[in-house]
């Protein structure tokens, strides 16, 4: 549902099985009588419910008195009028005025509780947020970017463009595109207040400055629309459990006959000799552990459909793989210990896994870093590169 | 610093105005912060009920002169705009009101009034939950001043 007049749009939508009535978009209107048939269609949801109803506000951008007299107003009638009803507001922390706002209904009622909603924001977060997570992504970086180096300019991005990385990490990615390509603007969003503060203070240590590192959340971005030239969005598509959100607003901002640049693993594609079969057997299992948590850990060769299905003209796929004969053995193995660590650690456990299997699971990453410092041997991690330009 | 000046009634044309502009201006002043996408979000609402309370209550006919600068992790915007004294009256009395010890507990009582929410709303809005500092001023020329001093960026963060 759509109300739609200049300026403002906002949207609402009512998920039964959840009892939760989300509001969506901008909403400052002039009289409260333009949210009626929005209040109306609450009225309607709240009327086969009981127990606890959900609001969830956390994609509301911007609201206005009158918004908010009227919809707080209408809450406080529902939990004073029916008393086998309570109400959750569930507001982001992405929106800086909106837990402040909601959390005032709290003191107006002891049935209404707010909260901020910003872990369990997607099902991997806890794990991509891990700090033993976050030291990886530096080493993968510092290995990918030989490749990708190269790669960028074959895939469009040229000095003294608009650029964003979306789902930027702790933003080492960012710094080094900032240093290779000097873009006219660089803006690196997140969704991880860790990665960020990381990011910023790499920034200010190496005395690097116009990287503009902003929060949000890449399935529903603060920025504005037809912004960028170039927009890359590296090893994420791939722990969000709904990879086509973030594809939509990647589009979105890109200028048209701008570019977007994605990468993506196949974790079951990983390798190595000697004991290539372990090796096999155990990256055949990450992926369906990821599985397990609504993750896609195998996208890579899916990028090119994705693309295509997102709208995307002229795309192009490619892969590389960073292996232990790239002058860096020793920092390969550390990718793969920490992969060991996180996988068949924190993932595995929280799975359920029992010691059986944890300890071939393991295994299979202990052979993996064998094979990349032995001396006559080899290790490889493939990763699927594609682009594709936004229609003019 | 950045200055918009235009006829109040030009601005009274359209409710949209107060939208627009405050989301212009927001993305204008939003670089060189610890996080420009929630500072001007932010911003953006606190400029934007300023916006629609002058929309709401001011003089006949004159200019409206909106002007913002930064002064370190201060942010200023100043209004101005035509006033007779009734109009001045309406934000003395919201001024008067923040400057009082139940600052917070009256504007919990304008947010959650049974009636129509008073016009100046968003001014206590802005003292209480934003923490701004408001003041007023006649300019001389029927006209008044509104000033707002934000600090919308935790240093500590
Ligand atoms: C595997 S890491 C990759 C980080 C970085 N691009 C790199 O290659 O090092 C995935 C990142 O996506 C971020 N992320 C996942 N879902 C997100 C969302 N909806 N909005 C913003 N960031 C998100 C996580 O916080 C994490 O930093």
């Amino acid at each position: 549902m759509i109300a739609e007049n200049s300026t403002q749009s906002f949207q609402w939508t009512y998920n039964e099985n959840d009892q939760e009535f989300a509001l969506h978009g901008s909403l400052r209107p002039q009289k409260a009588e333009e949210l009626s048939k929005c209040i109306s269609a609450l009225d309607q949801s709240v009327s086969n419910v009981s127990g606890k109803f959900y609001v969830n506000v956390r994609r509301l951008v911007r609201m206005n008195n009158v918004a908010f007299h009227a919809i707080a107003g209408k809450i406080l009638d529902l939990v004073r009028g029916r008393s086998d009803l309570d109400v959750h507001v569930t507001t982001s922390s992405v929106v800086g005025w909106a837990t402040r706002k909601f959390a005032v209904l709290e003191t107006m009622s002891e049935k209404i509780t707010v909260s901020e909603y910003d872990s369990e924001f997607y099902p991997g977060q806890s794990f991509v947020e891990d700090s033993e997570f976050i030291h990886v992504l530096r080493t993968q970086t510092k290995l990918t970017w030989k490749h990708e180096k190269d790669l960028l300019r074959e895939h469009g991005l040229k000095p003294g463009m608009q650029v964003a990385d979306i789902c930027c990490g702790i933003g080492d990615f960012a710094v080094l595109l900032q240093k290779e390509f000097s873009p006219d603007r660089l803006v690196a969003l997140d969704h991880s207040k860790s990665s960020l503060d990381y990011a910023r203070q790499v920034a200010a240590d190496f005395g690097i400055k116009g990287i503009d590192y902003v929060f949000g959340d890449a399935a529903d971005m603060l920025l504005e629309d037809d912004q960028f030239d170039f927009v890359t969005c590296r090893h994420s598509l791939q722990v969000f459990d709904r990879p086509e959100l973030i594809l939509k607003e990647l589009f979105r901002i890109c200028k048209p006959g701008g570019r977007i640049y994605v990468t993506n693993e196949k974790n079951s594609h990983c390798l190595g000799e000697p004991r290539g079969e372990s090796i096999q057997w155990t990256y055949n299992e990450v992926a369906k552990l990821w599985h397990h948590f609504d993750m896609d850990i195998e996208i890579g060769p899916k990028s090119r459909r994705l693309l295509l299905e997102g709208g995307f003209e002229d795309v192009t796929i490619g892969s590389f793989m960073v292996t232990s004969t790239d002058g860096d053995p020793q920092g390969f193995a550390d990718i793969i210990a920490s992969w060991k660590n996180l996988f068949a650690g924190k993932m595995a456990s929280e799975r359920g896994d029992d010691a059986a299997f944890v300890e071939r699971f393991a295994k299979g990453f202990d052979d993996h870093i064998f094979a990349a410092l032995h001396p006559k041997g080899y290790a490889g991690w493939p990763i699927w590169v594609a682009s594709g330009r936004k229609p003019l | 610093m950045l200055q918009m000046d235009l006829d109040i009634g030009d601005f009274c044309s359209n409710w949209a105005h107060c939208d627009l502009f405050s989301a212009y201006l927001a993305r204008m002043v939003s670089h060189n912060r610890l996080d420009s996408l929630l500072f001007s979000n932010l911003y953006s609402s606190a400029l934007n009920e300023l916006l629609e309370t002058v929309f709401r209550v001011h003089g006949n006919s004159g200019k409206l002169e909106c002007s913002v600068r930064r002064q370190g992790g201060l942010d200023r915007i100043e209004l101005v705009f035509p006033a007779d004294e009734d109009t001045f009256a309406v934000y003395r009395e919201a001024i008067d009101k923040l400057s009082g010890k139940d600052a917070e507990k009256l504007y919990l009582e304008a947010l959650f009034t049974e009636d129509e929410p008073d016009a100046s709303l968003g001014l206590l809005e802005l003292g209480v939950d934003y923490g701004a500092r408001l003041a007023i001023d006649r300019a001389g020329d029927g006209r008044m001043c509104l000033v707002a001093e934000l600090t919308l960026e935790d240093e500590n963060e």
